[in-house]
């Protein structure tokens, strides 16, 4: 009834093998994106800039670290320096005088270079061991941003984003940055979208389910693997050159430290390994959830509901938002993109109870 | 959205109105806010500085406000993460606030041009950037009370006082191995010059629970006088791990974060002579604090624990809060009503020699000079307080201000 299934039939490959062959997905992806777009004029600038802006920029880094953690399989715990190195990167680019469409290329590449090299640690361990180097690499590149004044911009170690202009469009307004936001959160979930139903896709799936049995059946394991960093480390810089210009228009390294890393972690793991939608969800759990308790609270504190100390009061949301996550999880252990992926195979059947899809 | 505080000001307002002053209660209030770090970095301060805010703003509309305005300080927790911090810095700017406070260098730092372009004062005292003292690069943002730098000058100025001075000597400057604890290092460089003391640096690690290697490369250099440069639970191992090594408690000067926590951790005895820097009286006996206790901590309407009252960060949050006040005062006076953050810049700009009935050294703003003069005292630990070993007093100024408009420069050239 709800995603209406008799009566649609493809006629053509094409037709059946399009990211959304039902029409009622189509749909709901036509209004999110027409919302998406209608945002600034939807929103004021307090929930356009504080809440939708960050929430599509971290979407951003979710989905990266995802098509390496959840599609690959291969764990990372440094991804905020990897991030770091692409925003970094791309405010030195820039203020060396290139144009901010290269400079965001440029950010990712050299993220990407930087990555690779320690994701060629994968080759050679695994699991828990791989979450160590990746850890060794987000100390490496937190001390060598904090030790090198050249980086980190000298003795107050901040880096003011230089003003700067996307396709001819100065982004000096909050409604330019939330669009250069967004045209990038698309083309990260329209390549993953695209990674997922490819070879390349089914390649690092192999991979991840177990590299030996995909090595017999032909992958070529090393590369693959090579490719997964490589391609997230690409995405997850860029994404750090765009938080730097578009969000927080100075750097400093304590916005890509340890705790960074183990937020992304926790936005993937949350939204469900390897789904799109649940970076989404998981993002936006992970960042906003902490802020909207924090504000219910002293809300119920101002209406006389709650009286304690401020400082268990700051302490309330966290300790609702542990419980969150541990209830989440419960749940659905596959994350918040599996329980949006049980509503709507239920909703597809209804009122019938099973599904053969 | 309503903040924790407000509730403060209604019953303040409510105060008013039972009382002699109907009308006060009617002219629209002050809004300042404070999103701080309630729950993760600045733990071992937050608590008490945002006490002492609180109190302060309580005192301070329990006598009617500021010119008849009540000032509303909302209070929330930013948890130090930049994300949260651009959150409640929008939400404030929405909400009207002429002045905001985040008690955290990241938070800070990534506001910086946002205060400049929205025009709303931000205080950064004793974090955020030393440079941001040069009122014409950062016309919004006024660090209030000496910064790091002038610290550490004042610093080398009290050992170069003591017996014989600093020529010849060794200084070890051991600090976190972080933006903040290299910070000094330029202006003791400058000072190791002109005074002719050797200059050692040693890092360690952060967060600072483990210091055992550093201390012993720090014995083996035999120091004259150590330089401690952390924060928050690290100081008080600094400290053992000086003692440990033979170091005498006399020889150590620490940055101004060190607390009377801190000496507990390290033991009140043992610690005994230990040095610091010091931008606010310590203890409840000055003026303005007896105020504070008459007019608000005992009748029960203080923000915390009464043993808190008095405490080195608690004075220094009643301080910061005491200047916006000022602040606010000059510039409702000069330029009438209603109070915008342009205004309360000039406000600020017009204090002189300003010093909270004596809780502080008198602070002098101008255009050019937001820092207030970078005075301070060193103080030492005797056991149970903090006794005065100087007066009011800023050093070598002129080695401060190089580096000051040297970082401003840099902002200015790269800001735009």
């Amino acid at each position: 009834m709800f995603y209406r299934l008799s009566g649609i039939r493809h006629t053509r490959y094409a037709a059946a093998r399009q990211l959304w062959p039902i029409p009622a997905d189509r749909w709901q992806v036509g209004v999110l994106l027409a919302l998406a777009c209608l945002a600034p004029v939807l929103f004021s600038p307090f929930y356009l800039l504080s809440y939708l802006l960050p929430w599509l920029i971290f979407t951003a880094a979710a989905l990266s670290l995802t098509l390496l953690m959840g599609i690959a399989g291969q764990l990372h715990f440094g991804f905020a320096a990897v991030m770091a190195i692409g925003a970094y990167s791309g405010i030195h680019l820039v203020r060396a005088g290139l144009p901010f469409e290269l400079a965001l290329l440029g950010a990712g590449l050299v993220a990407a270079l930087i990555g690779t090299v320690f994701g060629a640690a994968a080759l050679r361990v695994k699991g828990l061991y791989l979450v160590m180097a990746t850890l060794a690499m987000q100390y490496l590149v937190d001390w060598v941003i904090i030790n090198v004044p050249v980086i980190s911009g000298g003795a107050q170690a901040t880096l003011q984003a230089p003003s700067t202009t996307f396709l001819f469009v100065p982004l000096a307004t909050g409604v330019a940055r939330y669009y250069v936001a967004l045209l990038w959160v698309l083309f990260v979930t329209l390549l993953l979208l695209n990674i997922k139903r490819s070879a390349v896709g089914r390649a690092l799936v192999a991979v991840r389910d177990k590299d030996y049995a995909a090595a017999v059946i032909g992958i070529h394991v090393v590369r693959f693997k090579l490719v997964a960093f490589f391609t997230s480390s690409f995405l997850g810089g860029v994404t750090g050159a765009v938080l730097a210009f578009c969000y927080y228009q100075a750097v400093t390294p304590e916005q890509f430290t340890f705790n960074v890393s183990v937020q992304l972690v926790a936005m993937v793991l949350v939204g469900g390994l390897g789904s799109v939608i649940g970076a989404y969800l998981g993002a936006a759990f992970v960042l906003l959830v902490p802020i909207v308790l924090t504000n219910l609270v002293v809300l119920l504190n101002d209406l006389g509901w709650l009286n304690a100390s401020t400082n268990l009061l700051s302490h309330i949301p966290l300790m609702i938002y542990g419980v969150l996550i541990i209830g989440f999880l419960l749940l659905e252990p596959l994350g918040l993109g599996k329980i949006y992926d049980n509503i709507r195979k239920y909703l597809l059947v209804w009122p019938f109870r099973h599904s053969d899809l | 959205m309503k903040h924790i505080i407000k509730r403060l000001a209604i019953v303040a307002a409510l105060g008013a109105a039972l009382g002699s002053t109907p009308a006060m209660a009617e002219k629209a209030p002050i809004k300042f806010a404070t999103p701080v770090d309630f729950t993760a970095v600045y733990t071992f301060l937050t608590d008490e500085y945002s006490q002492g805010q609180r109190d302060y703003i309580t005192l301070l509309n329990e006598q009617g406000g500021v010119d008849g305005h009540l000032i509303e300080l909302s209070v929330s927790d930013t948890g130090n993460q930049p994300q949260r911090g651009i959150e409640a810095y929008n939400r404030a700017k929405r909400d009207g606030a002429v002045l905001v406070d985040f008690l955290s260098t990241p938070v800070a730092r990534a506001m910086v041009n946002r205060v400049n372009e929205d025009e709303i004062v931000m205080i950064t005292a004793l974090h955020g950037r030393g440079d941001a003292s040069q009122g014409e690069a950062f016309p919004y943002v006024f660090p209030v009370m000496a910064t790091y730098w002038s610290q550490a000058a004042l610093l080398a100025d009290f050992m170069n006082q003591q017996e014989g001075g600093l020529k010849g000597k060794k200084v070890a400057h051991v600090y976190i191995d972080s933006p903040f604890g290299k910070e000094p290092i330029p202006v003791l460089e400058a000072l190791s010059k002109d005074l002719g003391f050797e200059l050692k640096t040693f890092p360690y690690a952060s967060p600072g629970n483990e210091q055992t290697t550093t201390w012993s490369d720090v014995r083996r250099y035999k120091p004259d006088f150590v330089i401690i440069w952390g924060a928050g639970g690290g100081q008080a191992v600094s400290i053992r791990d000086a003692i440990r090594n033979g170091i005498k408690p006399e020889q150590i000067h620490s940055v101004v974060w060190l607390a009377e926590a801190d000496m507990d951790a390290v033991g009140r005895d043992t610690a005994k002579g230990v040095r610091k820097f010091s931008p606010t009286v310590n203890g409840a006996d000055s003026p303005l604090l007896k105020e504070i206790v008459g007019t608000v901590i005992e009748p029960g309407k203080g923000a915390g624990p009464k043993e808190r009252v008095g405490s080195t960060y608690y004075n220094i949050g009643v301080a910061t809060m005491a200047v916006a006040a000022e602040a606010a005062r000059k510039a409702l006076a000069e330029f009438g009503e209603p109070l915008t953050g342009e205004k309360l810049r000039k406000g600020f700009e017009l204090i002189e020699g300003y010093d909270a009935q004596g809780l502080m050294p008198p602070v002098t703003f101008s255009a050019q000079d937001h820092q207030g003069g970078g005075q301070g005292r060193v103080v030492s630990w005797d056991g149970e307080t903090w006794a005065p070993e100087t007066d009011w007093h800023a050093s070598f100024q002129d080695i401060v201000w190089e580096e000051i408009n040297k970082g401003a420069e840099q902002y200015k050239k790269e800001g735009k």
